[in-house]
């Protein structure tokens, strides 16, 4: 009985377990990692990655994958760029025009896979090569910032609003001054509200339901096909957020593919899986998930580790999770309270 | 005849579940021996037994006078006991051509050829197939033929290791009467070609066609041996029924006003259009064999499928919906059939999964009350007695028949006007099966309950009427007090006129 | 976008019949006396970016001003592709190929090949190991020095430096050999961190580890970023850190987003050392130009780099590439490959 409540207790803790052990680690051995500044950046490096990571989450949830949010982040990033230096629009304009694209191409996602019943990988992936070549066509692959040439005699007069670059690089004074960064406030803001959507609200319910068992959850009537498309464009919206934070940061409109958003963002939902055993995709989890990955990368670079053992570590967390998710969580028998 | 196979006093229990109680069988060469068992009365079991998927916990086997013990599937078919399985496509490989199938298992054999020497399969393949009498070319992909052929093949393939045995798990239910006569054929040439063949069906056309003998399994015994001389079609079905299906006690309600009417439904092309009501109070059981439309019947109910011709009214007024979504809301509720793949959320709790139809009463601004839906759920769990710790368990922890209790539980959180249950026995033993049927007839007061059933006996126990289909027609209708079986057995197996 | 496309169009007709008049005066050599029957080819390994576009604008501007044809073959990153489409490009009957990046191994017997069929052929920046083959070069190796004298003018010959670089990269290997001789010769110079990741966006990632750097080392006062992604990285996360003023960027290579990163108010970002993409562009062309017209024009091609300085770009108040053109002529036009029949882009 007690070798399977030491089970229990390893699946449910583990991941927590082993985070504050990989904070207690780094505090001793790199030199100012332990500090509110660096808990901060931290979070700053995680926001946009974590701010994606919770739109696939919402996909994984319904049993989906979405592809194509890193390619969703870079062209917000271009699109923001594009209609404020080229259009000299206001960051008003730039914002909205970046979330009805992120809306847009959810909708466009969950339209084909719910009624073309294209599978959602190829359907993503499709999306994913279509907006990495798109968002290059206006500018003819160069990246945008003010002062490029339009024409032989005309350059780019617009630039980056100071409202919109405040998103990305302002900072709110919380005992130390000038502490947290905006994108760490929207990306704690997203999460808070995705994590009750996803566990509070009957349609997360639903959505949950759906992942679960598809056939039974449209027998009992939910419409499934409606909260799929739902799914898929939140993940657009997000995706489309993360970009928007990313142009704030980086201040022009970089030409990008975003694999890396997608592959780090997809890393931090499934090593959500682990945390608490809940076994299926849930938000907690998500930033959980982001957040392992963020203190590690951080407590390496600080202790001076080459960048490519960074990737191994992150593979290694990501199998170390999944073993966890599948192999534990199977042991111990499946369902419970979402 | 040479014994192909001998069973003696098998045993085989799971858990407390003792499934198998000492059969004790004797297949012979040259023979078809038509299975016959009631749901749960053990014959998938036995034939899991017999072809490596389970091993025995007692008694012995003895294929051809040798002992057989066969370790896995793969074992017992290279000792030449082969099963083809009710679902057609686990036996055919659909994008692979006729040839490729043929010797597939040629091909996964260890020690056969790094290449494939095409023109060399394809003519060993035309041999096989020829000597079954199959004339179909062999270079067409298995997903192009039709059902009836991709059997015929699912079999050859069976049949290329020369096996001893050959057990057909109802081959005939996804076959048109054509197609299956086409099989019988090939039943016939494999008989004379001296193999045992071990027949599960329930389709009364088929056994009359193809029997040499019969045998009834109930409560995983034999419950009668039906020779040669003497096949007693009749006598069959009622040991394989027993007599125990009168134990429970309905006294059929009056009826009054009518809640559900279907006027003129025409279910399949040709079929004659079924009127009829279902009134308030009323539980109607509509049973036929598979294939006799009643799945039909109850997804044309429920807004998933639409009828060729034909109304339905709900209440007096004009009833079409065109999904689950619209029947739900109408108040025609639906507890399906298979829970596992149409009702049962693995990932859920007792409580979510009994709310789940429901959640926007269990929610105040779509946030989920959880307080509220544990109350339901707890109160439903007392009533309908699931056995479980707490509403918070996962539902995979719950045996099969506690989980048909919380599916069912399910939908009469909220009072409907029509309550549809499709095969809601499925998979349930007897005693759950009896609080199921309790407590939907005495909840069955300000409702019109229509239960979907195989099993005429299920029918029998829960409900006031039987209405029986077959080919899609109404070929029955019975009031449940002194009801003829025999010639109950006959409409559903469509022989009426015969009897 | 239309006027853009049609402003083009009108500029390149316009340097057409312009050096159309231009050649005939000058009476070139074969081939280039009938330059439309000449066709050319770039094989490229990387495209994407604004180098790469830049490189391309370039070569196409300089193959225009001399009227011959132009085939551009892009195998995006696939190395056997790019092998693939040397061969493509033999087929095709192209006089002469330009091999623009990709790696030894794989290019090396396809460049023979072209060489066997009597093409010339030029390789910008790979190394096909073939002494018929001219090599385009932008050294980067002096880019790195540029940048790293310009770095111990400011700062003296002692600080403490953070230094970015990924290994591996064949002109961040080659940038990196500066870095070591530098830091070989001057004691002083200590580095207190190496980081560096290619993962895109490169500036996002870059930022998030320079951070962590700093958080840890808070006594570096010089980053060498020899590569802009790496530079525009740092800088976000200096500012982000508040420490412009106490922390001076050296880097590679430019744009007109990184002019504009420079010059904004106390920017970190002091100076970047860079030969101009269009111009390298240029010299392929006019090198393979020379090799088709029977000249030797040597084993390395050498494109000097500039060193450009934030000083330098608020003083001309430059805003983009063109200014930087227009008021750094030795960024403009490199005096490499030349040929009096050969007309120079723009002039």
């Amino acid at each position: 009985m007690s070798g399977e409540r030491l089970l229990n207790f390893a699946i449910r803790y583990g991941f927590l377990i082993l985070l504050i052990g990989m904070v207690l680690f780094f505090s001793f051995a790199a030199n100012g990692f332990a500090s509110p500044r660096s808990a901060v950046f931290v979070l700053q490096s995680v926001a946009i990655t974590g701010i994606l990571a919770l739109g696939v989450t919402c996909t994984l949830v319904v049993d989906g994958f979405d592809l194509s949010i890193g390619a969703v982040a870079t062209s917000a990033l271009m699109l923001s760029a594009y209609s404020m230096v080229i259009l000299e629009q206001s960051a008003f304009t730039a914002i909205v025009l970046c979330l009805l694209m992120g809306a847009f191409v959810g909708l466009v996602n969950g339209i084909l896979i719910v009624k073309f019943r294209v599978p959602d990988l190829l359907a993503t992936l499709g999306m994913m090569f279509l907006l990495i070549g798109l968002q290059r066509i206006p500018t003819q692959g160069n990246s945008i910032a003010t002062g490029m040439s339009l024409s032989a005699d005309s350059v780019a007069e617009g630039v980056f609003s100071p409202a919109f670059l405040w998103l990305g690089r302002h900072r709110f004074d919380l005992v130390i001054e000038r502490l947290v960064p905006v994108p760490v406030v929207i990306f704690l803001v997203i999460a808070l509200a995705i994590w009750a959507f996803l566990s509070l609200t009957r349609h997360g319910r639903l959505m949950y339901a759906i992942g679960s068992n598809e056939r039974a959850a449209a027998l009992v009537g939910t419409p499934v096909s409606r909260y799929k498309i739902a799914a898929y464009m939140i993940s657009g919206v997000t995706a489309s957020i993360g970009g928007i934070l990313l142009a704030a940061r980086l201040g022009r409109g970089d030409i990008a593919s975003g694999t890396n958003l997608l592959l780090d963002s997809v890393a931090a939902a499934l090593i959500g899986f682990a945390v608490l055993g809940a076994a299926r995709p849930n938000a907690f989890g998500t930033v959980v998930g982001a957040l392992f990955v963020g203190i590690l990368l951080q407590g390496m670079t600080m202790m001076n580790a080459p960048y490519y053992t960074q990737d191994f570590v992150k593979g290694a967390v990501l199998v170390v999770a999944l073993v966890f998710t599948f192999y534990l969580s199977s042991r111990r028998g499946a369902g419970g309270k979402v | 005849m040479a014994k192909a196979l001998e069973i003696s006093g098998l045993e085989k229990s799971f858990g407390r579940n003792h499934v198998l109680r000492g059969i004790d069988l004797v297949l012979r060469s040259r023979e078809v021996t038509v299975l016959m068992g009631a749901n749960g009365a053990g014959k998938s079991t036995l034939v899991k037994v017999i072809c490596g998927y389970h091993s025995a916990d007692g008694g012995s086997l003895e294929l051809a006078g040798e002992p057989f013990h066969p370790q896995d599937a793969a074992d017992a078919i290279s000792k030449g006991v082969v099963t083809v399985h009710q679902s057609i496509d686990d036996g055919v490989i659909p994008d692979l051509d006729v040839a490729n199938n043929l010797m597939l298992d040629r091909l996964a054999k260890p020690g056969s050829g790094l290449f494939v020497r095409e023109r060399k399969m394809r003519r060993e393949a035309r041999r096989i197939a020829e000597s079954m009498g199959l004339h179909l070319d062999v270079t067409a992909r298995v997903a192009d033929l039709e059902v009836a052929d991709r059997q015929m093949i699912a079999i050859a393939r069976a049949m290329v290791g020369d096996p001893k045995l050959l057990i057909l798990d109802e081959p005939t239910s996804s076959l048109s009467a054509t197609e299956a006569d086409r099989l019988f054929s090939l039943i016939d040439r494999l008989r004379d070609q001296g193999v045992a063949i071990l027949y599960i069906s329930h389709r009364m056309s088929d056994i009359r066609r193809i029997a040499d003998r019969i045998v009834t399994m109930r409560d995983g015994a034999v419950s009668g041996v039906f020779e040669a001389d003497n096949l007693d079609y009749e006598g069959a079905v009622t040991a394989m029924l027993g007599h125990r299906m009168t134990e429970v006690d309905i006294d059929p309600v009056a009826v009054d006003t009518p809640i559900l009417q279907l006027n003129d439904i025409v279910l399949r092309q040709g079929a004659a259009p079924i009127d009829a009501s279902f009134h308030d109070g009323e539980v109607v059981a509509i049973t036929g064999l598979l294939g006799s439309g009643k799945t039909r019947l109850a997804e044309i109910l429920f807004g998933l499928a639409e009828p060729l011709a034909g109304r339905l009214r709900l209440d007096g007024k004009p009833y079409a919906p065109r999904s689950a979504r619209e029947a739900v809301s109408s108040g025609v509720f639906m507890s399906p059939k298979d829970r596992a793949a149409n009702a049962v959320i693995g990932a859920f709790d007792i409580a979510d999964n009994m709310t789940l139809p429901f959640l926007e009463a269990f929610s105040r601004l779509s946030f989920v009350k959880t307080r509220a839906q544990r109350n339901a759920a707890d109160g439903m769990i007392d009533r309908i007695g699931v056995v479980c710790q707490s509403a918070e368990d996962g539902i995979g922890t719950l045996s099969g028949g506690n989980q048909q209790k919380a599916m069912i539980a399910r939908w009469l959180l909220k009072p409907c006007r029509a309550l549809l249950l499709d095969e809601p026995f499925q998979g349930v033993d007897i005693g759950a099966r009896r609080d199921i049927g309790r407590h939907i007839r005495q909840t069955a007061k300000g409702r019109t309950t229509i239960v979907f059933v195989a099993e005429i006996d299920e029918a029998l126990e829960i409900a006031d009427r039987i209405v029986i289909l077959n080919e899609g027609a109404v070929a029955g209708e019975h009031i449940n007090r002194d009801i003829d079986l025999t010639r109950m057995v006959a409409e559903v197996s469509g022989q009426q006129d015969a009897a | 976008m239309l006027r853009r496309e049609l402003m083009k169009l009108a500029c390149a007709t316009g340097l057409a019949f312009g050096t159309g008049g231009l050649a005939l005066a000058q009476d070139a050599p074969a081939p280039f006396d009938n330059p439309q029957d000449v066709t050319i080819a770039l094989v490229r390994y990387l495209s994407t970016g604004d180098f790469f576009q830049a490189y391309l604008s370039g070569v196409e501007e300089q193959a225009k001003a001399l009227g011959v044809e132009l085939r551009v073959l892009d195998s995006r990153q696939d190395a056997a592709l790019q092998a693939d489409m040397v061969d493509q490009a033999i087929a095709l009957g192209v006089d002469g190929i330009i091999i623009q990046h990709g790696l030894t191994e794989s290019m090396k017997a396809a460049a023979q090949r072209a060489v066997d069929a009597d093409i010339d052929v030029v390789a910008f920046d790979v190394d096909v190991e073939n002494d018929s083959i001219p090599q385009i070069e932008q050294s980067d190796y002096l880019l790195g020095k540029l940048a790293l004298e310009q770095a111990i003018k400011d700062n003296g010959d002692s600080f403490t430096a953070g230094y970015v670089y990924v290994p591996g990269i064949a002109p961040l290997d080659r940038r990196d050999v500066a870095w070591e001789e530098v830091k070989k010769a001057n004691p002083g110079i200590t580095e207190a961190a190496t980081f560096g990741t290619l993962d895109n966006p490169i500036a996002n990632s870059v930022a998030n580890q320079a951070r962590s750097v700093m958080q840890a080392n808070p006594n570096i006062n010089v980053v060498f970023a020899p590569y802009d992604e790496f530079a525009k990285g740092v800088k976000i996360a200096v500012d982000e850190a508040g420490l412009n003023q106490d922390i001076d960027i050296y880097s590679a290579d430019v744009s007109t987003a990184d002019i504009s990163a420079m010059r904004e108010p106390d920017s970190a970002w002091v100076a970047t050392v860079a030969t101009n993409p269009a111009v390298v562009g240029r010299v392929s062309v006019r090198a393979l130009a020379l090799l088709m017209a029977g000249e030797n024009v040597g084993e390395q091609v050498v494109v000097p780099p500039t060193l450009i300085t934030q000083d330098f770009l608020n003083e001309n108040d430059i805003k983009n590439m063109d200014d930087l053109s227009a008021k750094m002529p030795q960024f403009a036009n490199a005096d490499v490959a030349t040929a009096e029949w050969i007309p120079v882009p723009g002039k």
